[in-house]
């Protein structure tokens, strides 16, 4: 109906007409897109409601919060909670930590996961296929309290780790892998990417269908190699997801969990392994300190903010698909 | 939406006081004296059943107390009956919605949240309901109200701990250095006392077997791989100087003065010697990343001969290595101190925790119709039913009457499914009771795990040949008697949220989970020079502060002022 | 047909089959580590609990028991709480995938006045959190405690999902909508007839996640529904059978140090109840895996979505 009007000029009329021409036919727009209107609004009240609304939430910072105490009897302590986490000496090591492990994280999970994607997808035979990707999603539903436990029990001294190890001559004594500091970020990392890259194969996987097939019939008429089609076809197809991810992760550089780490660190790594959450959990929840664990919460979205729109600025200037 | 619910809480709340204000007035007319009779008289009045919440903080079962074989005995006494919820997931998430919300259920037994929940008002004051309404209560609390008024002087929880007369614990359950049966048995059964001879004997086992089963023996393994755990690594530096377990501190006996043994004269001397047996290939490094699957699996293998722990934490270990019936593969504990002059000091005093217990919250419907619920449970014969049970079917009473269990009445203790059913799993802990050490008015043990003829019937020969050989009728009998210690235990002490006590205790474990395991695995050599940073980086800690703090709560209680 | 024998052909060079000779070897090996922890997990729930302590179980029982099933499958309120993960399931991901493909559509027309301020706010929201309590308070509020819909309405956009959706429609070829408004079809019907059928693929992958999240979701329960029975999940039934096989030992509150001593052998233990679970948790999931596997894995040789 009223689409025929717009379509004629969709690019060249959007931005003149937002811009220069004030609010009138900003309205007219709107009206004229009800139904995208409608689909869409009743979700931002939702949105609204149950996402920023509770946002109140975060005046707890500048609190000395007590549950039972009514908004209008808090105390209130300014800057006091930042001031606490950002002069404690230990803050930055935890920051470190866990900016070092989200990265490996990130790093060695996209890489993996487009590099399953892409092998999955050279497996001619059908059956095989689907058994390997089913099987390698599974860890995914393994607890980290049992992943842990399976890990550090191959990585113990008497453990698979060691003995294969010493078998092929690579080491001359068990080592003690979660003993040493050094170590962890690696152990972690692997950890990780065995517990969670089938998993996160999935969205490439579904990507992938969508790339058009005679794509790959005219390089093979072309005499293209397996590895010229992975590269000029298969990976520029999934570009634009692996991009729009890419900057949804990075937003998301401070949040590395503590599980994994809380479980497999000990006393020895503390100085690798601790990172912010857990000192969150340590001097915030355990402590009953809500306010401390809010201030923290709230740093971390200044920083998730500060990477999420450099990010989506960077793909925007190269021209490439982005966030918003 | 928000009005309706307020509008309903305030109907409810109006309810709840004139339906107080009546039963008042009904049950103003009985003198406490006769409460039992009065309690079971009021019954047709006043009885109409009921059924109220209990939440506890810690896990266990969901149940209806009616569909226990208990909770219907008391339901029949009163007509009340309890819908008992448990905790699952974070204790913390759990306490700070409750507490947020205000939706309290009317009981709860808030564990280690009884700060929190104390702050934020959650209970209701007790005085005046017991004054009224507890004569049990009364009997049984009297001797230790003083011990558990807040900071107002008023009573809003009742303990656990309130016990009458005094019976030790025939076995170890706490803490003690353990040793392997077969090292014992292999040089006949020596005395040995401190740490060196403790060392001694298993370095010489070990060298005379070094393997068992095709692996190498593990002389000794302590359990501080995991975080929560850690403490079972440096307790010991405190029962070896012969003090009981007050936390992270040691009480001076005359002066009352509490001294962090944290990176002090004590913990060095611990870890200085743990540093020698590592060099000496005696100390198993993956201590310090275990799980507790893969201790309990070390212990129960056979090739560890010596570690120290509390008997509560390797249960498991210890039922398996039992029930595999192999005697020398168990372990037997040990009172080791650092020096044939120290008195060991590992079984507990007497003591009274008064910052645990249960509570009445401000949300309960009929405060009342609970406080007198509890005080009807405080009966003896209702203790001895949540205790013991049923005479004949799951105790027996010879012809002395003495309470004992036969074979059978045994097997049942030990099934869990039947202690739930039974309703022990639910009342025989978390409720108003008489502590642990308690003895029954006829003399027997208010414990069935205290009453030495439950215990001696447990006995392996085994058992038996080592109790023989250190001339002891039981375990503790062996260990030194505890002196009394007024102010024990130290590590019940309120150290608030957030306060810099809180904040020094985070702080200072934290060091030690980082220096601790740097120190004992160091080459003798330069234990020294990491003794000294670690000491250094303590120093910057107010452990000052924090012990006069400490000492201050602890001359107060000598001083009989909880 | 005639195509897909010309490729086939083409794969026999050689270097081609090295590279799928070293192909199926690595993915082999991975099968093996990524099936190791359930083989694990298995073994761990058939065997006896208390010979487990001893450790060494790694691909099979040692001593064979059912005892582990038996203990969870005794506790009634499982059945009716799998009726309840099984409906929040279905329920909640037929919502959530139904309007955050609408919504996604929504923000993929690039003629939509409000599509970037709708999409950063929705993004924006990935990376903040009022906290706990403010979040309580306002499910309290709205009277969705003890209630089913407090595990649908919280969740009915997933923004993350949203985003792969937009991107899976951006990536159609734009003639197709085109051709349907020519057709004379509203938005609403364009979403409905031609988009919702030509991103099955993306359906299918957030369906996935949408439902194992539903499904392994416990905490909601924890905080909003542990009082009402009638409304316990699965996850959270099973969550409460293993903190009850946690024995006083392996808690360290000081009113268990006292307590201790008495609790008997017990017949299961933390370790096994959790293989146990993990066995019982995840095995419905493996089984509906493949009925979705099918829409996103395909490739080349079977054909992708023709264009």
């Amino acid at each position: 109906m009223e689409r025929t009007i717009i379509n004629p000029a969709p690019v060249t009329a959007k931005k003149p007409a937002r811009r220069g021409g004030g609010l009138q036919p900003f309205f007219r727009k709107l009206l004229q897109q009800r139904m995208l209107v409608l689909m869409s609004v009743p979700f931002l009240l939702w949105l609204f409601l149950f996402k920023y609304v509770p946002l109140w939430g975060w005046t707890i910072a500048f609190q000395k919060y007590r549950p039972a105490k009514a908004f209008n009897d808090q105390e209130w302590v300014g800057w006091a909670n930042f001031k606490f986490l950002f002069q404690d000496e230990t803050f930055y090591q935890v920051l470190r930590n866990t900016l070092v492990m989200s990265s490996i994280k990130l790093v060695l999970g996209f890489v993996t996961a487009i590099t399953l994607a892409i092998l999955l997808n050279e497996l001619r035979n059908i059956v095989f296929k689907r058994v390997v990707q089913t099987i390698s999603y599974l860890p995914h539903f393994i607890s980290w309290v049992v992943a842990a436990s399976i890990i550090s029990t191959a990585l113990a001294p008497e453990g698979i780790v060691n003995i294969l190890l010493m078998k092929l001559n690579l080491i001359d004594q068990p080592v003690l892998w979660l003993g040493k500091g050094e170590y962890f970020w690696g152990i972690l990392g692997a950890s990780e990417v065995w517990k969670d890259v089938g998993w996160n194969t999935i969205v490439y996987l579904a990507a992938i269908t969508t790339i058009d097939p005679s794509q790959y019939e005219a390089a093979e008429i072309d005499g293209a190699s397996r590895f010229q089609r992975i590269l000029h076809i298969t990976l520029p197809g999934l570009k634009p997801v692996i991009i729009i991810l890419l900057i949804m992760n990075l937003g998301h550089i401070l949040e590395a969990g503590f599980e994994p780490q809380y479980l497999l660190g000990n006393g020895m790594t503390v100085d690798y392994s601790d990172n912010l959450d857990i000192f969150v959990l340590k001097y915030g929840m355990d402590m009953g300190n809500y306010s401390l664990a809010t201030a923290a919460g709230m740093f971390k979205t200044v920083v998730s903010f500060v990477f999420l729109l450099s990010a989506n600025t960077i793909a925007k200037r190269m021209g490439e698909s982005r966030l918003f | 939406m928000g009005k309706r619910q307020w509008l309903s809480t305030a109907l409810a709340a109006v309810l709840a006081v004139t339906m107080v204000g009546c039963s008042n007035g009904a049950g103003g007319g009985n003198t406490p004296e006769n409460t039992p009779a009065a309690v079971t008289g009021e019954g047709s009045a006043q009885q109409e059943p009921v059924t109220f919440t209990y939440y506890s903080f810690s896990t266990g079962k969901d149940v209806m107390a009616s569909d226990t074989v208990i909770g219907k005995e008391l339901q029949k006494q009163t007509g009340v009956d309890w819908k008992m919820e448990f905790l699952v997931g974070d204790v913390k998430t759990k306490s700070g919605v409750m507490i947020a919300s205000g939706d309290y259920p009317d009981v709860i037994v808030p564990e280690g949240e009884i700060d929190k929940l104390m702050d934020a008002g959650a209970f209701i004051e007790l005085d005046e309901l017991i004054e009224e309404h507890g004569p049990n209560i009364k009997r049984v609390y009297g001797p230790y109200m003083d011990k558990f008024r807040q900071a107002d002087g008023k009573i809003y929880h009742l303990p656990f701990s309130a016990n009458i007369g005094y019976i030790g614990d025939p076995n170890i359950s706490q803490g003690a250095f353990w040793i392997q049966r077969s090292v014992l048995k292999e040089f006949g059964y020596p005395k040995i006392k401190t740490l060196d001879e403790y060392f001694d004997l298993i370095k010489k086992y070990k060298e005379k077997y070094p393997q068992v089963d095709g692996k190498d023996i593990i002389g000794f393994v302590t359990f501080a791989g995991v975080a929560d755990n850690f403490f079972t690594l440096t307790n010991p530096a405190m029962h070896l100087a012969g003090y009981p377990n007050d936390g992270d501190v040691i009480v001076d006996m005359q002066t009352h003065e509490a001294k962090v043994y944290q990176a002090g004269e004590y913990e060095k001397r611990w870890v200085q010697k743990l540093n020698e047996i590592n060099a000496e290939g005696l100390f198993d490094p993956e201590s310090f990343v275990m799980n507790k699957d893969q201790y309990l699996a070390k212990l129960t293998s056979g090739r560890v001969l010596g570690y120290f722990n509390y008997g509560w934490q390797v249960g498991d270990a210890t039922n398996n290595l039992k029930m595999a019936g192999i005697d020398e593969k168990r372990y037997a504990p040990l009172p080791i101190v650092f020096d044939e002059t120290i008195k060991d000091q590992y079984i507990d005093p007497p003591a009274f925790v008064n910052n645990r217990g249960i509570g009445i919250s401000v949300k309960a419907k009929d405060p009342v119709r609970i406080i007198q619920y509890f005080d009807n449970l405080l009966k003896e014969e209702n203790q001895i039913l949540v205790q013991w049970g049923i005479k004949g079917e799951t105790y027996s009473v010879d012809e002395n009457g003495r309470f004992y269990l036969d074979d059978d009445q045994k097997t049942k203790r030990d099934d869990p499914e039947f202690k739930r059913t039974f309703g022990f799993q639910y009342f025989e802990y978390s409720w108003p009771r008489y502590g642990n050490n308690s003895l029954l008015a006829d003399g027997n043990a208010y414990a069935v795990g205290n009453q030495p003829e439950v215990a001696s019937a447990g006995y392996t020969e085994g058992d038996k040949k080592i109790l023989e050989a250190y001339g002891a009728q039981t375990f503790s009998g062996y260990f030194s008697k505890p002196d009394n210690r007024p102010w024990y235990p130290a590590w019940s002490i309120n150290k608030g949220q957030g306060t810099p006590e809180q904040m020094f205790g985070q702080k200072a474990s934290d060091l030690q989970k980082k220096y601790l395991p740097r120190l004992i695995l160091a080459k003798p050599g330069e234990f020294e020079s990491i003794w000294n940073e670690y000491t250094g980086e303590f120093g910057k800690l107010d452990a000052k502060g924090y012990e006069e703090f400490v000492t201050k709560i602890v001359k107060d209680r000598a001083a009989g002022n909880w | 047909m005639s195509d897909l024998s010309a490729s086939r052909k083409r794969y026999n060079s050689w270097s081609d089959k090295i590279f799928d000779i070293c192909n199926i070897i690595f993915l082999c090996m991975l099968v093996v580590v990524t099936l190791y922890p359930f083989i694990n997990m298995f073994a761990l729930s058939f065997n006896n609990a208390n010979d487990s302590i001893r450790g060494g179980i790694y691909l099979w029982p040692r001593e064979w028991t059912w005892e582990n099933y038996k203990y969870i499958f005794n506790e009634s309120s499982i059945y009716h709480a799998t009726l309840i993960s099984a409906l929040r399931t279905i329920v909640g991901t037929v919502i959530s995938v139904f309007c955050t493909a609408m919504l996604a559509y929504t923000v993929s027309r690039q003629e939509f006045v409000l599509r970037k301020f709708v999409t950063i706010a929705f993004v924006f929201t990935m990376y903040f959190s009022g906290g706990l309590i403010p979040g309580y308070l306002l499910i309290r509020e709205l009277d969705l405690i003890n209630s089913f819909w407090v595990y649908i309405f919280p969740g009915i956009i997933g923004v993350f999902n949203m985003i792969v959706v937009r991107s899976f429609i951006e990536g159609l070829p734009e003639g197709i909508m085109e051709s349907a408004k020519i057709d004379g079809a509203g938005e609403f019907m364009t979403f409905i007839r031609i988009v919702l059928p030509l991103t099955v693929p993306a359906l299918a992958t957030i369906s996935l996640f949408v439902a194992v999240g539903q499904w392994n979701s416990w905490f909601d329960v924890f905080l909003y529904n542990s009082s009402r029975i009638e409304l316990s999940t699965l996850q959270y039934e099973l969550m409460k059978i293993l903190s009850t096989s946690n024995t006083a030992a392996n808690s360290m509150s000081a009113a268990d140090q006292f307590a201790a001593g008495q609790s008997g052998a017990s017949m299961v233990t933390p370790t096994s109840i959790r293989a146990t679970m993990t066995i019982i948790a995840s095995l419905p999931i493996i089984m509906v895996y493949p009925f979705l596997q099918k829409y996103f894995v395909k490739g080349m040789t079977v054909g992708g979505v023709k264009g």
